[in-house]
């Protein structure tokens, strides 16, 4: 609620009393109605917020008693190297992830405006990733990357070109991880661009080709920056999803489970900022120090979003 | 939206973390008590995993208790520590009787007034026959007995009698089992035999040495009285041996393509317990008479090996008490080996004709000949809470070594990130 009307509320209180509460009465059937979302919210999202809050400042083992640790466990964070290599492992993953995908999206919303014929077959298809559970395409990745016998590295020593240790090398597994984002949101992102493309009016367009603007040009000058608040949103929201990738490397190394569970496979070179807090939660039975780190991702998302924001929205005054 | 996996995750995760508390809210069910059943006749309920117990044992468990007790048995699947944990957090819709994998014993041992003390319903009589090392890993350090053992996991080297036949190397289990006594003696045949055949390997991946390794030291990572021993000079020695692998070239590094290398026959041996023979089975359908048992060099360690536990909030312990003797039988045990390859802890199973027998996944030989003795000799290992966290590390360094870092700089690097670990785990 914004303050503005909240004051408004307080003074209706204030010259009517209970008017309000009448009329929240009143409106039981509308607020039954949007209870569901609110009662799920409030379970499922607000109290684990609140919880893994108050559970940061203390130890606990899931059993056991749970003991105060004041700001231990935020100490154990600023100290922890693994912690490091997830924040680099994530930051790399997601450049590789974001920057080709939502190029791509562009490209792809371009093409789907010029295209006339069957365009609500194409929409389908590029929507389709998206709504696909991620663990089939992460164990579809996971197959079509086999080092040995993967569709990739077959294809690749087929025409005479080395295979690439796309499960166990350092920078091949980031880029499979970045693969696989790209190829889920791609569609997604183009969809948003295509909607945002309809929406700029066209005596623009035809003020460009007075102006004797080609195709290219028009695209650079005139729909990418029509698109600016578009493109502002979809770099918001694949900074805070891409920061946040765990099924992709869970799923992709979960092979070698039985071992050394959810630790990103070889080298911890798939392992992400969440699944760290994952496998430090849950596999490792430490919920207090989950919950720092999970505060930690926290921050360092909300600080992402926050430049991403900055930078393309100053580019737009 | 694009938010929704996040979602899943905040609500799967984090509500996890949380709900704990809530959960208690919904459905206090119907654990035990005599609710809805005949008068007389109480409800009790079962917990296992997919392959945990033998199906066949399970289902006619029912019409034998059915006189007094309406037995509920429920393959709980997913991750089951998380589900036991979360329902012995909230302390509402227990079972009355649960299994307990053999690696997550250490963690719920940690807990121990949530289960019921077994010696009071007369478990130290029925373990003074039983493996004693393996009885102790279902006790606390003061004695209370939480878990009655159901399969152990005795360990011993897997290997292709084919390709060492190949190799020119002898092929007969008894006389591998003779010319691998010690590590030394693994690497040199193990040299010979990538010698010969050079597409295949003696090891299949480091974590592999590693896990047997460190089954032979005294003390793994945590001391009993929860110190750090994670950089003592025997486990250090583990490491040499372990890496010893990668420098001699000798590793397949199969971690993430491990079923194609062993239909291939790019692993000619690796090690695992008596139960991975069912993985082998599966992953590598094609290699079926090939393979053959034989005794690690050093000695034998145990891997895994689940427990039934009854939780402190049963109603009737004595009555889940005689349900789990019965489940675990010598000829119900028997049974699961045959279903599943549940490798029984009753020695009293070893001698019935299904473990007798030869396999035809191992050319007819008779694997209780290997994994028998092994499973006596597994010498006993006290396993902290915080094993499982604190070696994590080395097992990652692991992998490193694999793609080219240097052994002895990777031993530096996963003790210290051992003792960050341990330091959180509340290990001094």
């Amino acid at each position: 609620m914004s303050p503005a009307s909240s004051k408004l509320l307080r003074r209706a209180r204030a010259e009517r009393p209970g008017a309000r509460r009448g009329a929240v009465l009143r409106a039981w059937p509308q607020y039954l109605a949007v209870s569901p979302f609110y009662l799920l919210f409030a379970v499922f999202g607000l109290l684990p917020v609140l919880f893994s809050a108050w559970l940061a400042f203390h130890f606990w083992n899931g059993l056991t008693p749970v003991t105060p640790a004041g700001l231990q466990q935020f100490k154990f964070l600023a100290d922890d190297l693994v912690f490091r290599r997830a924040v680099v492992n994530t930051l790399i993953i997601w450049v590789l992830a974001t920057v080709p995908m939502l190029l791509i999206s562009l490209g792809l919303a371009a093409a789907l405006n010029a295209v006339r014929r069957f365009r609500l077959f194409y929409q389908i298809v590029l929507f389709l990733p998206s709504v696909t559970s991620i663990v089939a395409i992460a164990i579809f990745f996971k197959a079509a990357f086999n080092d040995q016998i993967g569709l990739v590295n077959v294809t690749l020593r087929a025409i005479g070109l080395h295979g690439i240790g796309w499960t166990t090398e350092y920078w091949p597994i980031k880029i499979l991880i970045a693969a696989l984002m790209t190829w889920q949101w791609v569609g997604y992102n183009a969809i948003i661009y295509f909607a945002g493309m309809q929406a700029i009016p066209s005596d623009i367009y035809e003020a460009a080709k007075i102006d004797g603007a080609g195709a290219f040009r028009t695209f650079w000058s005139v729909t990418v920056p029509m698109l600016r608040p578009v493109l502002i949103f979809t770099v918001v929201i694949s900074t805070i999803t891409g920061l946040q990738s765990f099924t992709e490397p869970q799923v992709i190394f979960s092979s070698n489970a039985a071992i050394n569970p959810n630790s990103g496979g070889p080298g911890q070179a798939g392992l992400t900022m969440v699944l760290y807090f994952y496998q430090q939660a849950f596999t490792n039975n430490n919920f207090g120090y989950g919950a720092a780190i999970a505060y930690g991702v926290f921050a360092i998302v909300a600080l992402f979003a926050l430049i991403n924001w900055r930078i393309v929205a100053r580019r737009e005054s | 939206m694009q938010v929704s996996r996040r979602d899943v995750l905040r609500g799967g995760g984090l509500a996890a973390l949380l709900g704990l508390g809530v959960m208690t809210l919904p459905g206090c069910s119907s654990s035990s008590g005599g609710s809805g059943a005949a008068p007389g006749i109480q409800d009790m309920s079962l917990w296992y995993w997919e392959g945990g117990l033998s199906e066949t044992v399970v289902k006619s468990a029912v019409p034998q208790f059915a006189s007094s007790v309406k037995l509920t048995a429920t393959k709980v699947g997913g991750d089951f520590k998380q589900k036991l944990q979360t329902t012995l957090a909230a302390g509402a819709g227990l079972p009355s009787i649960t299994g307990v994998k053999g690696e997550d014993m250490p963690y719920f041992r940690s807990a121990a007034a949530k289960f019921v003390d077994l010696n009071t319903l007369g478990a130290a009589d029925i373990a003074k026959t039983g493996l004693a090392w393996k009885w102790k890993e279902g006790q606390d350090l003061t004695g209370k007995q939480l878990g009655y053992p159901i399969d152990i996991g005795p360990t011993a080297m897997f290997y292709r009698s084919d390709i060492f036949e190949k190799a020119g190397l002898a092929s007969d289990p008894t006389a591998v089992s003779e010319a691998v006594k010690t590590w030394d003696d693994y690497y040199a045949l193990g040299t010979e035999l990538h010698g010969k055949v050079p597409k295949s390997y003696p090891i299949d991946q480091l974590s592999t040495i590693w896990n047997i390794a460190i089954g032979q030291t005294s003390g793994r990572f945590v001391s009993q009285d929860n110190k750090f021993i994670g950089d003592s000079d025997e486990l250090h020695q583990a490491w040499l041996i372990t890496t010893k692998a990668q420098t001699l070239g000798l590793n397949a590094k199969s971690g993430q393509t491990r079923s194609n290398d062993e239909q291939s026959g790019k692993i000619a041996a690796t090690f695992g317990a008596a139960w991975a023979a069912l993985d082998l089975q599966s992953e590598a359908p094609k290699t079926a008479g090939k393979w053959r048992v034989a005794s690690n060099p050093v000695k034998p360690t145990n891997y895994g090996g689940s427990f039934l536990t009854i939780p402190a909030a049963t109603k009737d312990p004595q009555a889940a008490f005689d349900i789990i003797k019965w489940i675990l039988s010598a000829d119900n045990e028997a049974k699961g080996f045959e279903d599943a390859k549940i490798f029984p802890a009753d020695p009293a199973a070893w001698v019935l004709p299904e473990l007798t027998g030869g396999s035809e996944f191992f050319g007819g030989q008779k694997t209780i000949e290997i994994f028998g003795p092994a499973g006596q000799l597994v010498p006993s290992q006290y396993v902290a809470p915080s094993d499982g966290a604190v070696g994590s590390p080395y097992n990652d360094e692991l992998t490193k070594v694999e793609n080219g870092k240097d052994p002895e700089k990777a031993w530096t690097d996963a003790v210290a990130a051992a003792k960050q670990v341990a330091a959180r785990q509340g290990v001094a």
